[in-house]
């Protein structure tokens, strides 16, 4: 009998421990996904999807609450629930995860650690910070209840989706009222860089946020423009930096880059803006005549020139391909050329005739080699040629010859 | 005693007198043919003389096998023109090479007692063709890599064999710098090799049975033989053709010099309009227009088993012909014959044609 019932809490024992464990339901997202109310019933759709619930965050997480809880008293502020955030109090309520290194490095070994002092600086910020209302603070760009981390294409702040972002706020319904450019989307749209990023989904082409900042957005100041543009233009704007031209544009006020190239609507820098005559870039300051005029008019004049002898070895080289030649070491040359006169574009921005005389002159070198090469190629083969019909004589007489010889053995 | 008699006393050259003394050629109406085999072997001893030059400044290696071809091609003088040389010789050698085995075909020179030299010829165009495919790798650029790439996988789809074929050829799975080196040493140690002792065979059996005389053309053995003299009357005709042909290497090679095109790139995607050289067209034509699956067979397997079974009837020909080449038998392997020819030619100018894929 002893043995019988020391074997039936045996076997109890064992069912218990076989039994599955009781799935834990979050009360949050099964009441409300029963309710009537869209605006109470919408966060449950998106939630599941969210990369915070992916990473096993529930509701209560931002919003308190006791999700084990079935019954409204889930929802008892003694149970910590908190509600819905008033704008104002998003950016805290993020940042005390986001902002704390510790716990984010819980998910991510490498975590990007949110910088309220950084958001701070941020015109959106200032503006609520003195009561506006209709300025962005986390949710307007990254969404809510559905967040997606910013690798994710369908992500709000995924690269190639920023500008539209930006714009949904940045546009001129939205902004009334407020002393603020609303064109920039329309002119990114069709600059340089808007169409690389938003038409070819070039990822290295800039978006707003490259440019003014995310968490910390703003427009850079006159000082700053030289270093925005730098982070990519590192060269031109090195150059820049220590030019007469700075000087000249601090002196009068005026930001470095965007007087010549623009801001939100900059095209493909082209040769034609390299010119103090009317229409060029230089004639919006320089005037006719004047000294600045001149000595562009001279440095133009050269760069023009190397454009010219690199568009005649360039048609030197393809002939003699056309005509099967090999053409590479002056293809190596003209190549080297080339980069060249894309290092005078880019030494431009030194405004030093001395520094730009000195690229061209390189430049100018590496092309007469190309130009070289390629009459050297067309004097083979012509040469070639010469020698074939030489060859194709001395072949003929031998033939005639050996038939000569034959016809004497014959007869 | 001059040098010329001190050699012949001891080198035994009056032996050698003696049998070109004695050699003659057939004349009759289709003489013309004869000369066909003597051109394939000019044009052989051009690869062989070019060929020595090119090696002199080629690397074999995945590196350099490129970069030693343009600076032979930019630099050396006249490097240019050897390898135009080297190149369009290759071809015109395949093609005096088939013109050589058909004409032999249509004139039944294969008939007893000349069976072996046919399948010694045979052999010669099958290493003609190694020839060719190895070299058209050598210099590794684009079209050849990936070339080389469509005619392994190919050839990886013989059955039985096929894989270990492949394996063997490209020295792993994949086409590499390794790939590279040893056709290399297939282009100019084994083949060449074998070449040489097929090709002596070839020729032995040629001076010992003399020219074959096609059945139209033989003469009652009471009638006074129409021949002449190989030294110095078919020689010098030779000749003609052997300049003719020099000629029309200069030309080709001074208008269209060889190409050297794009470094391979393993990693390029393949260029459109791959094919290969012309003498595969036929080949690979077929396998392209053959439906995916024939009768539950997969198409490329029955083309290349199709291949295969072709390759070796063309090579037991002398055996199944009528001995005397007369007769029904005769003539239906003549049909054969013209209808192979059409095939090939047909099916070559299709792929220039852009023909169906």
């Amino acid at each position: 009998m002893r043995a019988l019932r020391r074997l039936l809490f045996l076997a109890g024992a064992l069912l218990l421990a076989a039994a599955p464990a009781r799935a834990v339901v979050d009360s949050c997202v099964e009441c409300h996904r029963g309710l009537d109310d869209p605006r109470l019933k919408a966060p449950t759709a998106g939630f599941p999807h969210d990369i915070h619930a992916e990473r096993g965050l529930t509701c209560a997480a931002c919003h308190g609450g006791d999700p084990a809880d079935p019954d409204p008293s889930a929802m008892d502020p003694e149970k910590g629930f908190k509600g819905a955030p008033t704008r104002a109090q998003i950016a805290p309520l993020c940042a005390s995860c986001h902002a704390d290194a510790a716990f984010m490095k819980r998910y991510n070994p490498r975590p990007y650690v949110f910088s309220m002092a950084e958001w701070q600086t941020s015109v959106h910020a200032k503006l609520a910070a003195r009561g506006d209302a209709k300025v962005a603070t986390c949710t307007s760009c990254h969404g809510v209840h559905g967040i997606r981390p910013p690798k994710d294409p369908a992500s709000p702040v995924f690269k190639t989706n920023v500008p539209r972002t930006c714009a949904k706020c940045h546009n001129a319904g939205y902004m009334k009222g407020h002393p603020v450019r609303t064109d920039q989307f329309a002119l990114y749209s069709k600059s340089v860089h808007g169409v690389a990023l938003l038409e070819k989904g070039d990822v290295s082409a800039p978006a707003c946020n490259d440019c003014h900042g995310n968490h910390g957005a703003a427009p850079p100041g006159v000082k700053d423009v030289t270093m925005v543009c730098g982070t990519c233009h590192g060269r031109e704007a090195e150059l820049f930096e220590g030019s007469r031209m700075k000087a000249g544009l601090d002196a009068m006020g005026k930001p470095g880059c965007v007087t010549c190239h623009g801001n939100h609507g900059v095209q493909h820098p082209t040769d034609a803006m390299l010119s103090a005559a009317p229409g060029g870039t230089c004639a919006g300051c320089h005037r006719p005549g004047s000294v600045a005029e001149q000595g562009t008019s001279a440095i133009v004049a050269s760069f023009r020139g190397l454009q010219g002898s690199l568009s005649t070895a360039d048609s030197l080289l393809q002939l003699a391909e056309v005509r099967g030649m090999e053409t590479a070491p002056g293809r190596g040359n003209l190549k080297e050329a080339q980069d060249a006169l894309v290092g005078v574009r880019a030494g431009l921005h030194s405004f030093d005739p001395k520094q730009i005389g000195a690229v061209l002159a390189e430049g100018a070198g590496l092309s007469r080699k190309a130009t070289g090469y390629g009459r050297e190629a067309l004097r083979d083969w012509h040469n070639r040629r010469l020698g074939m019909v030489l060859s194709l004589v001395v072949i003929l007489i031998l033939i005639g010859l050996v038939v000569a010889k034959i016809r004497q053995i014959e007869n | 005693m001059n040098l010329a008699d001190w050699l012949r006393e001891r080198l035994g050259l009056e032996a050698l007198d003696h049998v070109i003394e004695k050699k003659r050629v057939p004349v009759h109406r289709h003489t013309f043919w004869y000369y066909w085999g003597g051109m394939t072997l000019f044009l052989f001893g051009v690869q062989v003389a070019t060929g020595i030059l090119l090696v002199l400044y080629y690397r074999p290696s995945a590196d350099e096998a490129y970069e030693s071809v343009r600076f032979l091609m930019t630099q050396v003088s006249f490097g240019w023109l050897i390898r135009s040389i080297h190149s369009w010789s290759a071809n015109l050698l395949v093609g005096a090479a088939m013109i050589h085995m058909f004409s032999a075909f249509m004139l039944k020179s294969y008939r007893r007692p000349r069976e072996v030299t046919w399948l010694t010829g045979m052999g010669l165009f099958v290493l003609c063709l190694a020839f060719g495919f190895s070299g058209y790798l050598l210099p590794w650029n684009q079209l050849a890599f990936f070339a080389t790439k469509v005619g392994t996988d190919i050839m990886g789809s013989v059955p039985l064999v096929g894989p270990f074929l492949a394996r063997l050829l490209r020295g792993g799975d994949q086409i590499t710098g390794g790939t590279l080196t040893r056709f290399f040493g297939f282009h100019v140690a084994i083949l060449p090799l074998c070449m040489t002792a097929l090709l002596g065979i070839h020729l032995f059996l040629v001076q010992w049975h003399g020219m074959s005389v096609p059945p139209g053309a033989e003469q009652p053995v009471a009638a006074p033989k129409q021949e002449m003299k190989f030294v110095p009357d078919f020689l010098l005709r030779d000749l003609v053709g052997w300049l003719a042909a020099l000629g029309a290497l200069a030309l080709l090679a001074a208008l269209f010099p060889w190409e050297l095109g794009l470094k391979a790139d393993p990693y390029a995607f393949a260029p459109a309009g791959i094919k290969p050289e012309w003498y595969f067209g036929y080949m690979f034509q077929t396998l392209r227009m053959i439906p995916s699956r024939v009768l539950g067979i997969e198409g490329e397997l029955l083309g290349i088993v199709g291949f295969g079974l072709g390759a070796l009837v063309w090579a037991l020909v002398p055996f199944l012909d009528a001995p005397d080449g007369r007769g029904p038998r005769a003539r239906f392997w003549r049909v054969v014959g013209v209808l192979a020819m059409l095939y090939v030619v047909v099916f070559t100018l299709l792929v220039y044609r852009g023909g169906p894929s």
